[in-house]
């Protein structure tokens, strides 16, 4: 039986992909739960900061994806940890402060278009927690993407964002119900809010990940955005 | 703010960016068809091809203007379609496009470049910074530099450069307006600019402005000379670029693997609003186009110079980073100028870029597929000269456009990086 604690949901397509802690004497390091059928869950009741029981076996997962365990029956909760302890036990997993620590391998710019991405090959873990100096959203063509600054200096631009809360936020922005000028109220809280809310936050703290191989490159995501947005956020603007 | 796009040519850059994202196989999709839906493109491809086109039109918020419409060919030129309304909104005579220019057309009158005067074989540099012999010539590809001589520094190597431009131009220094100058190895005040001032004897209501972003900077200091001489505040200006590597980064300084790839160089450029009537005396005046440029900060880890106490420096550089930006990053800026332009990079005279080392300008040459000798020898020759050789290489495209008709001219290209990693494209046409 494993203790798991939850802290990544992400949006795979159609299912969800779930991360979370494990914790083995004084090590804490993420493994990632996969259903028998897939790599994610189209059924996932819990939310960041729950504590999980359940079976987790080893699964021969190719590079980069090497936290992949296979979950062999359901979870069960068992306690809930607040967003503030969940960062902290976070930054005593994977954690890097440049470009080339994130996955140990060279990040590669996308030559026609945005975004980075990693060889497969090259890549020794597909998931890595990081702080930002500074951090923006922006919508882009209906897509959400994050651009930010790791302590190094360096800027990961145009990257997707796949955190289940922050699109469901998003979504909700842009609900045909709450009115008109729903994307320019949605970008001036993106731009001036939002900013101010993530950074003055002790635990602003974000996660980045790899996607699957795609045609040879697994690109990197922000996987989860600390803090985590609020519904009553939305009245704000 | 670039001219805005008519539809032609919108189109034109909707179809190109599509095709490079998606490949020559792919059949073109229909004006309505969902490119997401209908699997043309996934998301990453979609923000990608966005970000291209947004690079290329200069239509900074075309993503942003793209949101809750249907990723469709259509909805993207009609977006295109707002951003120039409004464009035209704000400055009704911006319609004018490019071949009527609303602000001063800005002519480039004449240029110079100057090298150390002391060639110096890359062996004997090998030597000097403790290397084996035959490395920097094996590795980079150099196979000699420009040493400053004794008595020789960024000032004396600047100002004889700039007063063979003056005289090549039939222009006196009293005529100059500004002085704009760049060099990533002067420091200390008075600055170049302030200094070249008095060595060229300009008149005291010329301003002296020192311009940034290493090697970079005679990108910048065009652009801001373009934009004083397009605003009329200006009518003439010397942009200057000056670098005396070899009395800074010297053996026990840095090391040899960064150190030794650097020489000593200078140019100067004279830049001047076009007469209002048509008649040009000198055969050698070419335009200056647009400039656009940015900052690629993923790759600000890639070099970073401080000094570290004493008279040394702490290098990081890492080669190999460095190598994978500059070809990336120059192989995009080339792409966006040909866009920006309408100029096909076939029908060039040259491309006057950066020029971290040999071997990369090679490895450029044959990832943008064009042969090698539209890259005027520089480094090879004379080792990386900093902001200077992009100005050497833009004096030897100049110098060769001299010698031909003014028919048989042909437009240049410019693309340069610096540390940060900072970038920046341009082009000029025959006038």
């Amino acid at each position: 039986m494993t203790r798991l604690l939850i802290t990544e949901i992400t949006y795979m397509g159609p299912v969800f992909c779930v991360i979370g802690l494990k914790h083995d004497d004084d090590k804490i390091y993420s493994v990632r739960p996969v259903s028998p059928e897939t790599n994610g869950w189209r059924y996932f009741p819990y939310g960041r900061g729950d504590v999980l029981r359940c079976d987790l076996a080893a699964l021969g997962g190719a590079r980069p994806h090497v936290e992949d365990r296979l979950s062999s029956r359901g979870f069960e909760k068992e306690t809930t940890v607040c967003e503030g302890d969940v960062v902290k036990y976070l930054r005593r997993a994977e954690c890097s402060s440049s470009l080339p620590e994130l996955f140990g391998c060279v990040l590669h710019e996308n030559t026609r278009g945005s975004g980075l991405f990693a060889k497969p090959s090259e890549a020794s873990r597909s998931i890595c927690g990081t702080e930002t100096c500074n951090l923006r959203l922006d919508l882009c063509g209906n897509e959400l993407r994050a651009t930010l600054a790791l302590p190094s200096g360096e800027v990961l631009r145009d990257l997707p964002v796949v955190d289940r809360d922050w699109l469901d936020f998003v979504g909700a922005a842009l609900e045909e119900r709450r009115g008109p000028n729903r994307v320019a109220r949605i970008r001036r809280f993106l731009d001036s809010f939002f900013h101010y809310k993530l950074l003055s936050c002790p635990h602003h703290f974000v996660r980045l990940g790899l996607t699957r191989p795609y045609r040879d490159v697994c690109w990197v995501m922000l996987d989860t955005l600390f803090p985590l947005p609020q519904p009553a956020w939305l009245e704000e603007f | 703010m670039p001219a805005p796009l008519d539809a032609v040519r919108a189109r034109r850059l909707v179809e190109e960016c599509l095709r490079s994202e998606i490949g020559s196989k792919t059949p073109q999709p229909s004006p309505d068809q969902d490119l997401i839906e209908t699997g043309v493109l996934d998301s990453m491809g979609w923000v990608g091809f966005l970000r291209a086109l947004e690079s290329a039109s200069g239509v900074n918020d075309l993503g942003a203007r793209l949101t809750e419409r249907v990723p469709s060919l259509e909805n993207i030129l009609v977006a295109l379609n707002d951003a120039r309304a409004e464009v035209i909104r704000h400055n009704p005579d911006s319609t004018k496009s490019e071949t009527q220019p609303t602000r001063t057309p800005v002519l480039l009158l004449g240029s110079s470049s100057e090298v150390g005067s002391r060639l110096i074989s890359s062996e004997e540099v090998d030597r000097r910074f403790g290397m084996p012999v035959g490395k920097l010539r094996s590795r980079a590809g150099i196979e000699s530099l420009a040493y400053a001589a004794e008595g020789e520094d960024e000032l004396t190597l600047a100002a004889r450069a700039a007063q063979k431009t003056l005289q090549a131009a039939s222009c006196g220094a009293q005529e100059l307006d500004w002085i704009i100058c760049t060099s990533e190895t002067h420091r200390g005040y008075p600055s170049l600019a302030a200094r070249l001032h008095s060595k060229l004897l300009a008149r005291e209501t010329c301003g002296a402005l020192d311009a940034g972003g290493a090697c970079l900077g005679l990108l910048h200091g065009l652009a801001v000379a373009q934009a004083m001489i397009g605003s009329r505040q200006a009518q003439t200006i010397l942009v200057v670029t000056s670098d005396v590597h070899s009395t800074v980064l010297m053996p026990g300084r840095v090391a040899g693997e960064f150190g030794g790839l650097f020489g000593d160089g200078a140019s100067a450029f004279l830049l001047r609003s076009a007469p209002t009537n048509t008649q040009t005396s000198s055969p050698a005046w070419f335009a200056l186009g647009e400039f656009f440029f940015g900052c690629a900060g993923q790759y600000a880890g890639a070099i970073r110079v401080a000094e570290a106490g004493g008279s040394k420096f702490e290098v990081h550089f890492d080669g190999e980073a460095l190598s994978r930006a500059a070809i990336t990053r120059m192989e995009k800026i080339i792409f966006d100028v040909e866009q920006r332009s309408g100029i096909a990079r076939d029908s060039l005279a040259g491309l006057a870029t950066h020029q971290p080392n040999p071997r990369l300008v090679a490895l450029l040459a044959r990832q943008c597929g064009l042969p090698e000798a539209k890259f005027p020898v520089v480094a090879r020759k004379f080792g990386n000269l900093g902001a200077s050789t992009c100005g050497v290489a833009l004096d030897l495209l100049l110098q060769s456009a001299a010698a031909v008709e003014a028919s048989a001219r042909r437009p240049i290209f410019l693309a340069a990086l610096g540390p940060g990693l900072l970038f920046g494209g341009g082009w000029l046409t025959p006038a």
